[in-house]
């Protein structure tokens, strides 16, 4: 992930500035004549226009276009990963598959915690995963004190064991809460995901990446990057995902979208009496 | 010969104490002082700030401290606490014993070690009796530790109050030395004489050193003699060493019955302590062991209380980190109902696994990795209970709710790496199955998602299977786009008695 152009520009253009009054430079900085970047000094040091970096590796989702835009090309490890969802089943798992997929090859174990419905093994292991490196923790089955639904979570980040954390947080969750995952989180050698509903957008979150997931179609996920270390991206991003339809029933899908493109209100429209 | 003494001066008073509720943080120790006779016999730091000390009575010692928690020493609760020391050290040697042994009147209250064999493994004296402070450490005594190349004298030097010169002699010369500083009264069989003696102006035993043997013999008997001949090395000392028991088990009296499981753990933690020590004696990991709670009848004839209950705990991975099964116990006990107040704790462990414990390991590998991970299992197992903790299994079977199999994922986990299937072609299924497929509303014979129509894309992919079993399925299924571009997975039934119309099974997740 290497620096946008202009950045790299910036520094060596002060420098150059300097050299073309060669006396004056001369007298102003006689021991320094070049200044380091600050991306140079120290891998945690970004501009508020460049991608931040990770001196940890991150791991490759699998997509060329979201690791272009992720901070260290991928999804970060030791951090934790917000994604939004309207509603469970849009392509969420098809958008991690491939990156935990990767862990689960290289011997480590993925936990996921509270998926929303049960989980259909033979459709992980189309996706590449396999269902003998995953465990399944429920936390909410039964009545327990508020602060149990998290415990095991914040267990499972801690212990620094496990290969990857995919986790679907309750709704309202306080941000003091996901503070203390994020700060577990920080002994976890892997990605760790949490899924939260869209409606936390509005509030502040304690991770340091957070991404707004919606289906953009068909086999199509168009992800907005709400929050990274590195600027603000406007325009959402399309990733494909892997395909569930053949071909011809992808493109009899795009044919349906175009010839009805919304269904009509009228359709839709509850009618109610106001003189009752 | 190197004999280690580990003299418990408080061991009364401490092992009173475990009994003890725990206070809060903030009260501090508690003042505490055992009482014999209504004469105070000793007391904490906390009471003797307090200005009680042995030798007042005990109104004296309720006037001085009003909250003052009184208690008696109890021998068999002083042996099983000095018990667990004796199995600390029996890690280090098997030439343990304790001292006084013979004397069934006094209760021993020093453990004596011969190590001298075992020295050049532990990599020499200081070591080793580092290491041996170290595993007496969880068990909560105040111990004085002595070495010398006598039993009698290491005991002796260990029972001293205070030694402004030490105490660890490391020959024979050196250990005269010591024992002729140190006071008469030390020695058992002459603290009776101890007024007869002081009235001669014999203070320390270089005193008695000098006078004639025949006399002191006829005054005071002959084991106080025989006694300074074994210290000093004169006399032959055989000992009989202690052997450890195959069963462990170990039972705490509380002094005020526990109500809460917290107030159980506190006592808990003091018996899996003296476990830890039972096991490392045999160089042994624990593998499962029983806490026993004697509950209190709310009154005489109280049948529906239980008279106990009993709580096993099993480990995947046979351990001996106290802090590991601690950890496990209070999951557990914290999950419990206690049925009634608790008045006495038991633990008992008979199944252990010999064997040297595993290697520490600086770095991190894939063998530390699952033991973490099978500890963590363990962890989240004894706070959630085992069914929530899940794996999945591939079964042979068309139907989408039998396809999947989810069992109780065991701790020791990852044994297999079997060979992996390859994965299975043909149509996709999605990730999220509904638990019970969702009936959709129709309108003009196309199913409706939350209001909106579905639009078929895939199908029909017949499913018509489970004739064998109860569960028959004739469905026909699709894959719909919903409203907003999302993939689902409907189908129509095809079986009167299954229900008509069409049904939600699954999202593309």
């Amino acid at each position: 992930m290497d620096a946008m152009p202009p950045v790299a520009a910036s520094p060596p253009a002060a420098v150059f500035a300097g050299t073309r009054h060669p006396g004056l430079a001369a007298e102003l900085r006689p021991a320094r004549v070049r200044v380091e970047a600050p991306e140079v000094l120290h891998p945690a040091l970004w501009l508020g226009h460049q991608l931040g970096r990770h001196t940890d590796q991150a791991v490759s989702s699998g997509f060329a276009a979201l690791d272009a835009q992720l901070p260290g090309g991928g999804w970060p490890r030791r951090v934790l990963s917000e994604l939004l969802l309207p509603h469970p089943g849009i392509g969420e798992i098809r958008l991690l598959g491939a990156s935990l997929a990767a862990i689960q090859q290289a011997g480590r174990l993925v936990m996921m915690f509270d998926p929303p419905h049960a989980l259909s093994g033979w459709a992980l292991s189309q996706l590449g995963l396999e269902v003998a490196q995953l465990l399944v923790v429920h936390t909410r089955c039964k009545v327990v004190a508020g602060s149990d639904s998290l415990w095991a979570l914040e267990q499972a980040l801690k212990s620094g064991h496990v290969g990857a954390v995919v986790a679907w947080l309750p709704p309202r969750l306080r941000a003091e809460r996901l503070r203390r995952l994020q700060l577990a989180a920080q002994a976890h050698d892997g990605p760790a995901f949490v899924f939260r509903e869209m409606a936390a957008q509005q509030r502040p979150t304690a991770a340091p990446l957070r991404l707004a997931l919606r289906a953009g179609g068909a086999d199509t996920l168009q992800l907005r990057l709400l929050k990274r270390r590195g600027p603000p991206l406007d325009t959402p991003l399309q990733i494909a995902l892997p395909p569930v339809l053949s071909a011809s029933a992808h493109s009899r899908a795009e044919a349906a979208v175009r010839a009805e493109p919304a269904p009509s209100a009228l359709q839709t429209a509850t009618f109610i009496n106001l003189a009752a | 010969m190197l004999w280690v003494a580990l003299h418990l001066p408080l061991l009364s008073l401490e092992s009173f104490a475990t009994t003890l509720a725990p206070l809060g943080e903030e009260a501090g120790p508690a003042p505490i002082a055992l009482v014999d006779a209504h004469h105070i016999v000793s007391a904490n730091d906390s009471a003797q700030s307090l200005g009680v000390k042995s030798g007042l009575k005990r109104a004296t010692a309720l006037a001085l401290a009003p909250h003052i928690v009184l208690g008696q020493a109890d021998a068999l609760r002083d042996l099983q606490a000095i018990t667990a020391v004796a199995h600390a050290a029996l890690a280090f040697t098997p030439s343990v014993t304790l001292e006084p042994a013979g004397d069934p009147q006094a209760a021993p209250h020093t453990v004596l070690l011969e190590v001298h064999s075992s020295l050049r493994y532990f990599g020499g004296k200081r070591p080793l009796l580092r290491r041996l402070q170290s595993q007496l450490r969880p068990l909560g005594h105040r111990v004085h530790c002595a070495t010398a190349p006598t039993a009698q004298g290491a005991a002796l030097l260990a029972r001293l109050p205070e030694a402004p010169e030490g105490r660890h002699a490391v020959d024979l010369a050196a250990l005269n030395r010591l024992l002729d500083a140190a006071p008469v009264w030390l020695l058992g069989p002459g603290r009776e004489h101890w007024e007869a003696l002081q009235g001669m102006g014999l203070h320390c035993l270089s005193d008695l050193q000098g006078l004639p043997r025949s006399g002191l013999a006829r005054r005071f008997g002959e084991p106080l003699l025989a006694e300074i001949d074994r210290a000093r090395g004169l006399q032959p000392d055989p000992r009989t060493w202690i052997s450890l028991p195959d069963r462990f088990e170990s039972r705490l009296e509380l002094f005020a019955r526990a109500d809460t499981t917290e107030q159980v753990l506190h006592g808990a933690a003091i018996l899996l302590a003296r476990l830890v020590a039972w096991a490392g004696a045999q160089h042994a990991q624990v593998r499962r062991f029983t806490l026993h709670m004697q509950h209190e009848p709310r009154h005489r004839r109280d049948t529906a209380t239980p008279a106990d209950s009993t709580l096993e705990i099993a480990l995947a991975e046979p351990s001996r980190d106290i802090a590991h099964l601690l950890v496990l116990l209070r999951e557990r006990l914290a999950r419990l109902q206690l049925a009634a107040p608790t008045l006495e704790l038991r633990l008992s462990c008979a199944d252990i696994a010999r064997g040297a414990p595993p290697n520490g390991e600086l770095f991190p590998t894939a063998k530390s990795e699952r033991e973490g991970l099978i500890r963590l299992v363990e962890r989240l197992q004894a706070r959630l209970g085992h069914e929530q903790v899940q794996r999945l299994s591939l079964v042979e079977d068309h139907r989408p709710e039998c396809a999947t199999a989810v069992e109780r994922a065991e701790a020791s986990l990852r044994a297999s790496r079997v060979a992996r299937p390859p994965p299975p072609a043909g149509p996709r299924r999605p990730v999220w199955l509904l638990a019970e497929p969702e009936l959709l509303h129709e309108r003009q014979l196309r199913p409706l998602l939350e209001g909106q129509p579905l639009q078929l894309l895939c199908g029909p992919e017949r499913i018509e299977t489970g004739w064998w079993d109860a569960a028959l399925a004739e469905r026909d299924y699709f894959i719909a786009q919903a409203g907003d571009g999302a993939l689902v997975w409907i189908y129509r039934a095809r079986l009167p008695s299954a229900g008509q119309g069409w049904f939600l099974q699954g999202r593309f997740g």
